[in-house]
């Protein structure tokens, strides 16, 4: 019976926070599952033995973040694997002893009866002990879903597959909501067997937007008057955030060979990143501007970082990415990689998400697959992270390869980052960047604002970033924050309407006076305060430009560093930095 | 020589059509609640040459999505659906009856080469849920302003009475729906009102007076100028829809015979010996004539004990009309409909070409009309009062508008923005077509400006629109 469970356990990853799923059942429906998915290992993932202290491991333990099924295979390597795992294991334990190495393929090879002996992963026997519902007191997944107190939820959210099969809600526990996620999939398909496709249903409080992405149906209940562009986009998102720990390629197949798969099995302990990406939605803009925040930095402290870690390389190193304070502080790509695509804001909100929902990172080093949706839906990322400041994890690094065996190698590299960084006294520097107060542009009648320009010709394929500083007074409680967010997310909502796009939204009210802005070199939305004219208005927009625009070496990232890790030395020289010109001024003022 | 592809020559342009209406029912669904009764449920359905299993299926999805809203507000369930080819829009009037209008979304149909069927795009975002629902509400309004509630004919004549009332009904007037030219006006549902100076006013009110005191018989009385209301002594909710009636349905069906004599009203006297110009426009078309019939329509307005039936008189003279209702319990007799003609025709004739010459007047005070930097609607919440100079006169069939669509769309849009927050707004935006739209919410007062200039800048154009405000509405907008 413990080894099913083991077995079950390691092979889906975790379970640890997922509703009790058919534990015992684990022997049969595991055999039929891991026949579908045929010949592709699943990773075992992650593990720790430290943080047990971490209150969120009293009552929610961390969990892996995600529970993969490899998209490439690995026949001729299993053998390999398993002494590989052992040798991570012995060599990471007399380190430190304190971290754990996600070892793929592990779960293949007990698919074939050749892994799991006596040492199976701490966070998994952890796992199962607190995995009866018990463990997860306070959780949203508990409530009751027929209480008031439900149905009062600013934002639902439901996953279920094209069977009617719940794969996640919210609010309340998908078994608990099986029959409401039913009707959900009973709507959709109605509709769809007139020749049609359902979009969305208002009531006077609620905006019900469907979204149907391949064998998953993904359906919002909001009483948030977001517009329905904005929700779809958030279950866009959702889906994404699964995406990226499944890919889009399992997924279809999974449900090809059996339709009625019940994909929390695969999910099961991820909820905690879906939730915490639906709370992060709610809280943080970067996700409506599709653009990234960057903390920032003087542009010679980030110039330095970058150059750390452009140094740092090892082949198939594609991405390696500093974020402090879940914010980025730089990212340096591969050079080839990026000349065929690049690399989407969503990818690294997912990203970010994906290390800030779970403790599980804190723990020392975690090699996993991630898939980054946008870039490539079908596979996967071997991705290290680490952060570079414990006990305070607010640093963190990020290095992303094409090469799942390259776990030593990558190591290697943040050895070599973190070594400079000390060198250099990175930390220290970065632990000072602050986010920014709107009184520093030293205008009166400025509240708040969000500014995001678009890329200029030169550096296009550039990430698309934004700035914004700090929320204060009167926006300084959580209701106020939501309130201001919810009016740019109307502003945001009207200027982009798929229909009837505007060039310009100059918005008075009691409280506030609101501007919307579009233009063909940057987006801006401002808040002033109410009784600002709109003389004055146009003159604060005047000196926040000019403020940006002096600004903006330390706001943006603004010539995003490669390398060249693919041996090809005729590549390798440093990024060209066309020389920019200055635009963000250029006519705006008879436009307004 | 020349040469013409088969392929240009079968127009290989794209076709566009317009919103239209697709299906309208009513439904209960506690009348046929058990499995393969469900037709029952069915009171009436617009194409009625549906196949049944079809009519069933749309009226079980409307269940369903009611009943699956409920699960997140039990007391605020769906107004619309939303689909990729259509919209449904869902009223719940009286307990239990459902009012549904299926409304295709707009499409261009492009085609295709080598003889495959042409490729559909259905633009799903072009139909406001606000003006729609709103023309289903007013569905309802007239149904009930012609034969009071679905309750009413359910007492009287159970099931039976009610299909025959809705279908005799709906039938015709869902004829007379042009959803491609629904608006904002349809939101607001107002009135426009005959601005008069005191005395005229005062003429009008004694005129009323004196007709009522002479035929007692008449319990209410309005009176419109052109296709706006002077004075009214109906309820406002029972006015609105009467007003919606006259001035879409009845007036231009008979308005030929006034144009002749709009411009230069002829006196009694000069007219020799027609002493006046006064004619019914409901009942009989000639008093003359030994054959007449002497049956007006009922119409049903609210009273204190629920509802009153009344018969409906419109009388006409000129410009000028005066509704008079009596009560639906006495018999309209022909010495009545003479008495009134007699009394009425005369001072209604004096009426309209008074009201005509001050029309004229203010005309010339406001000086020669010269294309104005803006166009507005204004629509007081309070006295329903609506005022737009976007739309040209009404007719039986179309509104027409003096503005791109999209722009009447982007009011619809600000409209509903004010309906988020109840507090004084006011929005300016610039569209892609760069022309700056207005929106300003005081009290319970909106108004909304289209601005010509498009090379305006946001200072011009408030100064613009400061200008209008003072001009036009006495500053009651306060807000910048």
């Amino acid at each position: 019976m413990d080894t099913d469970n083991d077995q079950e356990g390691e092979t889906q990853g975790v379970k640890i926070c997922g509703p009790p799923l058919e534990v015992n059942t684990a022997a049969d429906t595991l055999a039929t599952s891991l026949s579908l998915l045929g010949n592709h290992m699943f990773p075992d993932v992650v593990a720790r033995k430290a943080a047990r202290e971490d209150e969120r491991a009293q009552d929610v333990p961390e969990e892996p973040p995600q529970d993969t099924e490899g998209s490439l295979s690995l026949q001729a390597t299993e053998p390999e694997s398993q002494e590989h795992q052992d040798d991570v294991a012995d060599g990471t334990q007399s380190d430190s002893g304190e971290f754990v190495v996600t070892v793929l393929a592990k779960a293949k090879l007990e698919e074939q009866g050749l892994g799991v002996k006596g040492h199976s992963s701490p966070l998994l026997e952890v796992g199962i002990q607190e995995s009866p519902p018990a463990a997860h007191g306070g959780s949203h997944r508990d409530e009751d879903v027929t209480a008031e107190s439900w149905r009062r939820h600013r934002k639902h959210i439901f996953v279920l597959s094209e069977a009617g099969k719940p794969i996640y809600s919210r609010y309340g526990s998908e078994e608990a909501l099986s029959s409401t996620m039913g009707v959900m999939m009973a709507l959709v398909s109605f509709v769809q067997s007139g020749d049609n496709n359902i979009r969305s249903v208002y009531s006077e409080e609620h905006t019900v937007v469907f979204l149907q992405k391949g064998p998953l149906v993904l359906v919002c209940v909001s009483s948030s008057r977001q517009s329905e562009q904005q929700l779809r986009s958030e279950l866009l998102y959702v889906y994404y955030q699964i995406i990226s720990m499944l890919t889009q390629a399992s997924i279809s197949r999974i449900f090809e060979h059996k339709k009625n798969y019940d994909l929390r099995r695969l999910l099961a302990g991820s909820e905690k990143i879906l939730d915490g990406l639906l709370d992060l939605m709610d809280s943080d803009p970067s996700f409506l501007l599709t653009a990234v925040h960057c903390l920032p930095l003087a542009s010679s402290l980030r110039d330095s970082l970058s150059q750390i870690l452009q140094k740092a390389i090892t082949p198939n190193l594609v991405f390696s990415i500093l974020i402090a304070k879940n914010q980025l502080l730089t990212v340096v790509q591969e050079r080839a990689v990026i000349e065929d695509a690049r690399l989407e804001p969503a990818d690294i909100h997912l990203l970010l998400n994906l290390i800030g929902a779970s403790s599980a990172f804190q723990a020392g080093e975690i090699w996993t697959p991630i898939c980054l949706p946008l870039f490539n839906p079908d596979c996967y990322f071997y991705t290290y992270i680490s952060y570079l400041d414990p006990p305070e994890c607010t640093v963190c690094l990020l290095l992303l390869s094409t090469d799942k065996e390259a776990f030593y190698a990558v190591a290697e590299c943040k050895r070599r980052i973190e070594e400079a960084m000390a060198a250099q006294g990175s930390l220290g520097l970065i632990a000072k960047a602050q986010t920014y107060s709107v009184s520093q542009v030293g205008v009166a009648d400025l509240r708040h604002f969000m500014y995001k320009p678009f890329d200029v010709p030169d550096n296009h394929r550039q990430l698309t970033q934004f700035t914004s500083p700090e929320m204060e007074a009167p926006y300084h409680t959580e209701e106020e924050k939501m309130r201001l967010l919810d009016l740019y997310r109307y502003m945001h909502g009207r200027i982009h309407s798929n229909s009837r796009p505007l060039k310009l939204i100059y918005h008075v009210a009691e409280r506030e006076t609101l501007l919307a802005w579009v233009t063909s070199k940057f987006e801006l939305y401002t808040c002033f305060s109410p009784l600002v004219t709109k003389a004055c208005a146009i003159t604060v927009i005047t000196k926040l430009l000019r403020w940006i625009k002096k600004e903006e070496e330390r706001l943006f990232i603004r010539y995003p560093p490669k390398y060249s890790t693919t041996p090809n030395p005729a590549k390798s020289s440093r990024g060209a930095k066309a020389e920019q010109t200055d635009s963000s001024d250029n006519g705006f003022l008879s436009l307004l | 020589m020349l040469m013409i592809s088969p392929r240009m020559s079968s127009g290989m342009q794209e076709k566009q059509f317009t919103a239209c209406l697709l299906n309208f029912f009513v439904y209960n669904p506690t009348f046929g609640p058990r499995e393969g009764e469900e037709e029952k449920k069915i009171l009436f359905y617009h194409p009625s040459d549906v196949e049944k299993n079809e009519k069933i299926r749309n009226v079980g999805l409307c269940e369903a999505i009611v009943q699956f809203t409920r699960t997140f507000c039990p007391t605020k369930p769906a107004k619309s659906l939303h689909t990729q080819k259509n919209r449904q829009f869902f009223f719940e009037p009286e307990e239990n009856f459902w009012m549904v209008m299926v409304v295709r979304n707009p499409m261009i149909e492009k085609p295709n080469k080598d003889g495959k069927p042409p490729t559909i795009e259905y633009q799903e975002e072009e139909i406001l849920d606000t003006v729609y629902g709103a023309v289903v509400k007013q569905c309802y309004s007239m149904y009930k302003l012609f034969n009071g509630t679905f309750s009413r004919a359910m007492d009287a004549g159970g099931v039976e009475l009610l299909t025959q009332k809705l279908e005799k009904f709906f039938y015709r007037y869902l004829q007379t729906l042009h959803l491609q030219s629904c608006d904002l006006l349809d939101v607001f549902g107002g009135i426009s009102f005959f601005p008069l100076d005191k005395m005229t006013y005062l003429k009008i009110q004694s005129f009323v007076n004196r007709v009522e005191e002479n035929l007692s018989l008449i319990k209410y009385t309005a009176f419109l100028y052109n296709d706006q209301l002077i004075w009214s002594g109906l309820e406002q909710d029972d006015m609105r829809i009467l007003y919606k009636y006259l001035t879409t349905s009845l007036f231009p069906r008979h308005s030929e015979p006034e144009l002749a004599g709009r411009d230069s009203p002829l006196r009694p006297e000069v007219a020799g010996n027609l002493l006046h110009y006064g004619r019914f426009l409901t009942g009989p078309p000639n008093l003359k004539d030994p054959e007449a019939k002497f049956r007006f329509p009922k119409i049903f307005v609210s009273a204190e004990d629920g509802h009153e039936e009344l018969h409906l008189i419109v009388y006409k003279a000129m410009s000028a009309a005066a509704c008079f209702m009596v009560n639906a319990s006495v018999d309209m007799t022909r010495e009545f409909c003479e008495q009134l003609d007699g009394l009425v025709g005369p001072q209604l004739t004096l009426l309209a070409s008074d009201i005509c010459e001050q029309f004229t007047v203010n005309r010339r005070i406001s000086g020669p009309e010269k294309e104005p930097q803006f166009k507005f609607i204004y629509f007081n919440h309070m006295n329903l009062a609506e005022k737009s100079t976007i739309h040209m006169r009404k007719t039986a069939s179309v509104c027409l508008t003096s503005v791109h669509p999209d722009l009447m769309k982007i009011l619809g849009d600000i409209n509903c923005d004010f309906a988020r927050v109840d507090e004084d707004e006011e929005i300016i935006v610039k569209a892609m077509t760069d022309y700056w739209v207005v929106g300003k919410k005081s009290d319970q007062r909106e108004l909304y400006v289209i601005l010509n200039q498009k090379n305006a800048n946001l200072i011009e154009v408030n100064e613009e629109v400061k200008r209008l405000c003072a001009t036009q509405f006495n500053n009651i907008f306060f807000l910048d």
